[in-house]
């Protein structure tokens, strides 16, 4: 009968059966789930393994001839100077991956540090904390990261470090407004009128509940700082030493070397799609599965 | 008699869930006059909601419908099937339960009162802003003009009602389906809304199906009652009939759960113990079984059928209240202090036995 | 009124703390004058003075002259006083409207950021035209028929749309249009306003298509919700189309992500586009920006914060704005 009704409109509360009548929903992580895990745990092993693994040495050239193409001997080719593109494409996942999980683990240490603070003890140390998150925020990214990246020296220490530091504003903004939402709670009351300190009811009562946000934040995260590393690339502000995915792109997009070999490019270029897909789809999955919901944007 | 103006044979409302087959609303009937009022009684999840739903075309289109509906001689399914466009906010409209989010927040009165006279009668923005004006007046909203430019947050709940009410009269309806529309109202304003629709209903000779789980709201009102139980009818009767003596075990105690003004101030109202059932897996006997303090040993292996009473009720109970077999269930039960289906008849407070 | 000098404050506040923090780390990471001057910036004028070092290479950098050209430049940019002061010396020259003068060519900042900002403004318009374009229509498309085939496709592409970083998307979008088939040129060209906005087609693409597939999940799930409600019911029940509900009861309740993401991506964008514009050769704010960082030509960079600065915040008042425009129960609260 309703056949011609907005299928979007599908599941009106009063007749939906799992509403009214309480049908448990088993919760899943789901087969995609697991597959983008794999995903995740394959590139992570190739690059801590890249030195023993039997592949071509990423910088010597002459492994195959200039702009081979892809085939049997160089899977992914080779570039203009007969470097074998696909041990270049295990050893760029390295950096890139050491420069993802390190920047948000950074990140998370001090911007969720900061907005638990901001939003357990609100008052002026909430509006001071939120001010700085503000001028962050309305400070371009980039620019920053130009900045003390350009000044700072080109490392992987220094790449790494900043791009946490990028991290940091968006994150506290995240762990404050979760903070906020939970130090309303029952629990936390109850502590505080069992004679609990603050440091005791931020370490035992909240932050196990921040964390599980944060949790599942770093997967998404790790995408991100991925593709932000390919930006500062871009901008020339790659490691100097070594190569990231994103430095490879840099190498492989000069009109001249697209017109000659593609794949230079679009081999990292599918590296980096793969693993930022498969972190998004974990993360979200991971998010739904522990029901962290989006955090409303807005300065508070 | 006459053709009645909404006739609905044999409605099957299904929903599949991964456990089965959710039978919402199983094998109603009932006919509906020009200008009569019929009030459909049950506890949540009865299927009388649904059944609304099924008549206004609202259901998802996962649902599974069976019977027929006929409305003034037109089949309202076929109608539903081919997306007639004038039929439903017409000739039939609805009255929602929650005024606070039955109307859109982003959206003036004036605009969602006018909406359907424009798009279904075709008026000019000034003709159906003279109606909209026309219509908040004969809802008993003060100051219509102003109020026509307000936003819904703006007005209190009575009047947001009184709003949805204007809205479904727009097009002069002739059935008027309100489903509980007095439940997150005040109290205060309750019985302002109820008599309101009344008025209406008389004043312009429309139909009305008035759904409540209170069988006091019905009392004064309706001219026939339905009382709905696990999707199917359990009792219905006009009006007098059903209040001068109540057959079904399930009528008497919805009436036991409400105040009555002629009752000692302390007489207890008696709750049903336990919960509906579970639509989904309701075994062969009478849904109401597990909680009826009539239960015989009939009762638990066959699901009793409708059948005809004097004054044209029919009932769908093996051992009908007031009848010898339901005065037997009832003694044999306090003799023994338990059910056939096991219900403690501790949990009821002492009845008057009905001779 | 009060909600306007709230947000002046908040502006000039945010410009105050953004361009000290880039003042700050411009002149203490790094060396203004070498910019100035050019290599004879790390001339050691003292021993220069006293004799103790000659010339031996032959290129200069240790006569007395160079040190005079040095002195000249510390003099005219007021490199010798200290921090605090000439950062208050720029505020008071921004106050009255001058933004200094680049290191570069000498041009004044506010030439340089009249000459950019265009450009970047026009790529941004043309990238939120087509993502808005894009994604509105085919959300209520996919709203619209939720789960149904059409739908999933389009979440599962715009979930895989999201996962191609802009850069990426780029390069293969200037590996096909540009190298390949030659259908657009390889930098911006300037000659009139159709060369220009062709010119702008792939960098638009290029920022617009992640920006719709967001748009996109954002307007979906939220016409999605909006259709469970109540009031959608309502309307059915009053017999109105499902066009008619879509557009004049669904759509504008579901729109404030939509908007608050828009605004947040609009203001990142003022500043341009700085990696796109590097792909694309475009001469825009950003890459002026990315330029002048690395030549820590600080007047340049503190003007285009200046700019992004006071984008964000005016764009964040805009959105406030189209929030009270939708939803009437926010204009009663402000």
């Amino acid at each position: 009968m309703g056949q011609k009704g907005l299928s979007g409109m599908d599941a009106p509360v009063q007749t939906d059966p799992e509403e009214q009548f309480g049908v448990a929903v088993v919760r899943r992580l789901g087969a995609g789930f697991w597959i983008a895990a794999s995903w995740i745990v394959v590139m992570v092993a190739a690059a801590v393994l890249a030195p023993w693994l039997p592949i071509a040495d990423p910088n010597e050239t002459g492994v195959g001839g200039r702009m081979d193409g892809p085939g049997w001997s160089n899977w992914f080719g080779t570039d203009s100077n007969g470097r074998d593109m696909f041990s270049r494409t295990i050893w760029g996942a390295r950096v890139s991956l050491i420069v993802g999980f390190f920047s948000i683990l950074l990140g998370i240490c001090v911007g969720g540090t900061l907005g638990m603070i901001a939003g357990y003890f609100r008052g002026i140390v909430d509006r001071v904390i939120s001010f700085s998150v503000f001028v962050l925020l309305a400070f371009p990214a980039l620019v920053l990261a130009l900045l003390v990246i350009g000044l700072a020296g080109q490392t992987l220490p220094i790449v790494t470090m900043t791009l946490g530091i990028l991290a940091i504003a968006p994150i506290a903004r995240l762990s404050r407004a979760t903070t906020l939402a939970y130090s309303e709670r029952e629990f936390v009351a109850a502590a505080r009128v069992l004679g609990a300190t603050d440091r005791r009811i931020m370490i035992r009562e909240l932050l196990p509940n921040v964390l599980i946000p944060m949790g599942a934040l770093t997967l998404l995260g790790m995408a991100i700082t991925i593709v932000v590393e390919g930006g500062l690339a871009f901008l020339g502000l790659s490691v100097e030493e070594g190569f990231s995915w994103g430095k490879m792109i840099v190498l492989g997009s000069s009109p001249r070397t697209l017109r000659e070999g593609p794949w230079v490019a679009m081999f990292p270029i599918g590296a980096m799609f793969m693993t930022v897909l498969a972190l998004n789809f974990a993360g979200d999955r991971l998010r739904e599965y522990f029901d962290v919901r989006e955090l409303g944007i807005g300065v508070g | 008699m006459t053709v009645p103006l909404l006739s609905v044979a044999d409605l099957r409302v299904g929903f599949a869930t991964q456990r089965g087959l959710l039978r919402a609303v199983d094998g109603v009937s009932f006919d509906l006059a020009e200008g009569q009022t019929l009030g459909i009684v049950g506890e949540s999840g009865s299927g009388k909601s649904v059944t609304a739903k099924t008549l206004m075309n609202l259901l998802p289109s996962y649902a599974q419908v069976e019977g027929s509906v006929t409305f003034d001689a037109r089949d309202v399914m076929a109608m539903a099937a081919q997306g007639e466009r004038h039929f439903w906010g017409v000739e039939m409209t609805m009255v929602f339960q929650d005024p606070m989010t039955s109307l859109n927040p982003v959206k003036k009165v004036g605009e969602q009162v006018a909406e359907s006279l424009r798009v279904h009668l075709k008026r000019s923005r000034k003709e159906a802003r003279e109606e909209s004006v026309d219509l908040l007046q004969q809802v008993g909203i003060p100051e219509p003009k102003k109020r026509l430019g307000q936003y819904p947050h703006e007005l209190s709940g009575g009047l947001r009602q009184r709003v949805v009410i204007a809205m479904s009269l727009a097009c002069s309806p002739r059935l008027l389906i309100a489903d509980e529309p007095t439940t997150a109202l005040d109290v205060t304003v309750q019985k302002h809304i109820l008599d309101l629709l009344d008025e209406l209903r008389e004043e312009r000779g429309m139909a009305m199906i008035l759904i409540t789980h209170d069988l006091g709201v019905v009392k004064g009102r309706a001219d026939q009652i339905m009382v709905m139980y696990a999707g199917r009818t359990m009792e219905q009767a006009d009006t007098a009939t059903l209040f001068s003596e109540m057959r079904h075990p399930y009528t008497e105690a919805l009436l036991e759960t409400i105040p009555r003004i002629d009752m000692a101030s302390h007489t207890r109202l008696v709750p049903i113990p336990g919960n509906p059932p579970d639509a989904v897996d309701l075994g062969p006997g009478c849904p109401f079984a597990q909680r009826c303090r009539y239960c015989s040993a009939a009762c638990l292996p066959d699901q009793p059928d409708l059948k005809q009473y004097d004054h044209g009720r029919v009932c769908a109970c093996h051992t009908p209240v007031g009848t010898e077999a339901g005065v037997a269930a009832h003694v044999a039960n306090r003799e023994s202090g338990v059910t056939p289906a096991g219900l403690d008849m501790g949990t009821f407070t002492p009845v008057e036995e009905k001779a | 009124m009060i909600v306007l000098a709230r947000r002046l404050v908040q502006l000039v506040a945010v410009v105050l703390a953004a361009t000290f923090l880039t003042f700050t780390a411009m002149n203490t990471l790094g060396d203004p004058l070498f910019n100035v001057v050019g290599f004879v910036a790390a001339v050691d004028c003292d021993a220069v003075e006293a004799g103790e070092i000659e010339d031996i290479s032959g290129q200069g950098g240790t006569s007395l002259g160079d040190c005079a050209v040095v002195a000249e430049a510390r003099e005219e940019f007021h490199l010798n006083e200290p921090l605090p002061i000439r950062y208050g010396r720029w505020v008071g020259d921004l106050i009255r409207g001058d933004f200094g003068t680049s290191f570069k060519n000498r041009m004044p900042v506010s030439t340089v950021l009249a000459d950019r900002l265009p450009k970047s403004l026009l790529l941004m318009g043309m990238a939120e035209v087509f993502a808005v374009a894009l994604s509105v229509p085919w959300a209520l498309a996919a709203a619209y028929r939720a789960n149904r085939a059409m739908d999933r496709a389009s979440t599962i592409g715009a979930f895989g749309m999201l996962a191609l970083p802009n850069f990426a998307l780029g390069v293969i979008l200037f590996y096909f249009f540009v190298v390949k088939w030659q259908i657009f040129p390889s930098r911006f060209e300037d000659d009139n306003l159709a060369v220009r906005l062709k010119s702008l087609v792939l960098p638009a693409l290029t920022l617009g298509m992640p920006l719709a597939a967001t748009y996109f999940r954002l307007l979906r799930t939220d016409l999605i919700t909006t259709l469970q409600e109540d009031f959608v019911v309502m309307a059915k029940a009053k017999g109105l189309s499902n066009r008619w509900i879509m557009f004049r009861h669904a759509l504008r309740p579901s729109m404030f992500s939509l908007v608050t993401v828009f605004g947040l991506n609009t203001a990142a964008l003022i500043g341009g586009a700085l990696i796109v514009e590097q792909i694309f050769s475009i001469p825009g704010l950003g890459r002026a920006l990315v330029e002048a960082s690395i030549r820590d030509d600080y007047p340049v960079v503190l003007g285009a914060t200046v700019v992004i600065a006071t984008g964000f915040v005016a764009i964040n008042f805009a959105v406030d704005l189209v929030y009270s425009y939708l939803d009437p129960r926010v204009r009663r609260e402000s």
